[in-house]
């Protein structure tokens, strides 16, 4: 110890910063330690999966003989196989029916429950309970309430004296159905972020603008909706995102069909890797569906940039 | 001034009308599900969805368990999810706090590449993660079901991350003078301070776990390790229109999600609220 004390009163800069580099050193090694497991992981099971998809897109492989190399061959086929539009356009379609009405739906329930009023923490409570329901047994359920004979839709369709078209055999209705689903199962998840985006507007601002006579309408369209902007980024993105991904209910409910008119294009992916045994095919679309996924986030991004300036914290 | 009131009223009830209505649509589906679980295969589709099961049966059940390994979907389902779950709160713990508050050399690049990788869709990985999986000769067993997915994801380190920048730094910087080392911040610091945001990434992996069945369809293929998605999946391909045997597979594949929720919903409503802010 006073050895030491009298080195650093020799030489005091070389020797701080020989037990700093030391302690520098620990720290490093600590850290590698700490984060080794999900390093590791993040390595085998999402990067170099990566970068397989991009050589495997180069290949034709049947997942049994050995793969023979193509070249492009694969993207040119993406880009003339009329199916691969198909479903492109068919998971645009499914998100534009689920993502605006789900995201309206969630905010009238945000702004309904943004009162001080009884009953709001059951309410909250209530409206989560779809989120975590099982997508593949939503299905079996969804099949049920739908179906023309025993389901409840056409049970009160007839009692008004009416017929029901036949919901998952008609192919302009089965996309509409399947989305049902996950309007369903994400309006209230949809509102808890919404909700807490409300909570977070200071009250001054209203009162403010109280003071200047801002009416309702005003109030909702020139303060809540901009100063929500955050929270709407939030959901937009992450629902966007995953409804790109849809599968489980198509699966389930309607095999892509009637027809093509349900095979979203993770449906598609799946059809040519585990039916049909196209794996570098079905390589080069997951590429396809993770560029589109890119580009629709990036969009999004520049928008919401753009437009949110407030920040209250 | 009493037209002014009346007309809070009349908002105030269009305010639970709607709110009322919006309840009753969220918990229609499974209370139907569960109902019509327990009514006789005669009256199952004879009867309105809303009629009551009189007589209850438990005869739908029986019938399922005679035809199907209900309880090995369950118990493989649990210690697939189970493991994941435990395995996730831990290492993302470790790395989440490394990101947060250690000094290191890399940690940047590290992080932003984590970020990066959250906007790769599933499926992107999943056919190679198959090849990976064949060539250690893991399909069909319960590692290829756990391994991509024990280690955490971009995503929760991120969320947890995120969650201990918010914890005052001064509290470890007292400790590390008292002589605590990192293991010590994190166990009697660090844990107890991230109650909400760790019950948040157990819910949700727990629930992600429990519910899908992309990985599950194209890693397993015998009733040694089949979880209750695929389960349920093979069952409708199966049993396509016998609903008394579909609906009660359904509801006890819901229902352990529910009962766990209903367990913890304070903590779980309020802590999913967090996850939306930065």
């Amino acid at each position: 110890m006073s050895a030491n004390i009298a080195e650093v009163a020799t030489k005091p800069p070389v020797a701080a910063a020989a037990p700093r580099r030391a302690r520098r050193g620990r720290t490093t090694l600590e850290a590698y330690l700490l984060i080794g497991p999900s390093l590791f992981g993040f390595l085998a099971f999402l990067v170099a999966p990566v970068v397989i998809v991009f050589v495997l897109s180069l290949f034709s492989w049947n997942l049994i003989t050995s793969p023979q190399f193509v070249g492009l061959a694969n993207y040119r086929r993406m880009f003339t196989d009329s199916q691969s539009w198909h479903a492109l356009l068919n998971t645009a379609y499914y998100v534009v029916l689920n993502i605006p009405l789900q995201t309206v739906l969630a905010l009238l329930l945000a702004l309904a429950l943004n009162r001080r009023m009884r009953g709001t923490r059951f309410f909250r409570v209530v409206f989560v309970l779809p989120w975590m329901a099982m997508p593949v047994a939503l299905g079996v359920i969804w099949n049920w309430i739908f179906d023309p004979r025993s389901g409840i839709i056409d049970h009160i369709i007839s009692m008004l004296g009416f017929t029901g078209p036949n919901w998952l055999t008609s192919s302009t209705w089965a996309m509409p159905v399947v989305a049902s689903v996950n309007v369903w199962q994400y309006t209230g998840y949809t509102m808890l972020f919404l909700l807490a985006g409300l909570q977070a507007i200071p009250q001054q601002v209203y009162e403010a603008a109280a003071l200047d006579g801002v009416n309702a309408w005003q109030r909702f369209f020139r303060i809540t909706l901009p100063l929500l902007r955050p929270s709407m980024f939030f959901v937009l993105v992450t629902n966007v995102i995953g409804s790109f991904q849809q599968f489980d209910t198509v699966f389930v409910m309607t095999q892509g069909g009637p027809g093509q008119s349900t095979t979203t294009l993770n449906y598609y992916i799946y059809q040519q890797a585990f039916q049909l045994f196209h794996a570098g095919y079905a390589a080069t679309l997951s590429i396809l569906l993770f560029a589109v996924i890119l580009l629709v986030t990036i969009v999004q991004f520049r928008y919401f940039r753009k437009r949110t300036i407030y920040d209250f914290s | 001034m009493a037209t002014k009131r009346i007309g809070q009223r009349v908002r105030g009830t269009t305010v639970y009308l709607l709110l009322s209505i919006g309840a009753l649509l969220s918990v229609a589906p499974y209370l139907m599900t569960l109902n019509a679980a327990f009514k006789p295969q005669s009256t199952l589709l004879s009867t309105q969805a809303w009629t009551p099961a009189a007589p209850a049966t438990w005869s739908n059940f029986t019938e399922l368990w005679r035809q199907y390994d209900m309880s090995g979907f369950i118990v493989h389902t649990t210690i697939v999810a189970g493991v994941i779950t435990i395995g996730q709160l831990v290492f993302t713990t470790m790395s989440a706090y490394a990101f947060a508050r250690l000094d290191f050399p890399g940690r940047e690049p590290l992080f932003w590449g984590f970020i990066a990788m959250m906007m790769v869709p599933q499926i992107v990985t999943l056919i190679p993660l198959f090849l990976i999986m064949s060539h250690l000769q893991l399909i069909d067993t319960y590692r290829a079901l756990i391994l991509p997915y024990v280690f955490g994801t971009p995503y929760g380190i991120f969320l947890v991350r995120q969650y201990f920048q918010t914890i005052p730094a001064d509290l470890e910087a007292a400790a590390r003078i008292d002589g605590a080392g990192t293991w010590t911040i994190l166990r009697r610091i660090m844990l107890p301070l991230s109650k909400p945001i760790l019950a948040t990434l157990a819910t949700i992996t727990f629930v992600n776990t429990w519910n899908g069945l992309l990985w599950p369809l194209m890693a397993t293929s015998s009733e040694r390790d089949e979880v209750v998605t695929v389960g349920i999946a093979a069952l409708q391909g199966q049993f396509a229109s016998e609903l008394h045997i579909l609906l009660p597979a359904a509801a006890v594949a819901l229902l352990p999600l529910v009962a766990i929720f209903l367990l913890f919903q304070r903590h779980i409503v309020r802590s999913i609220a967090l996850t939306g802010l930065k």
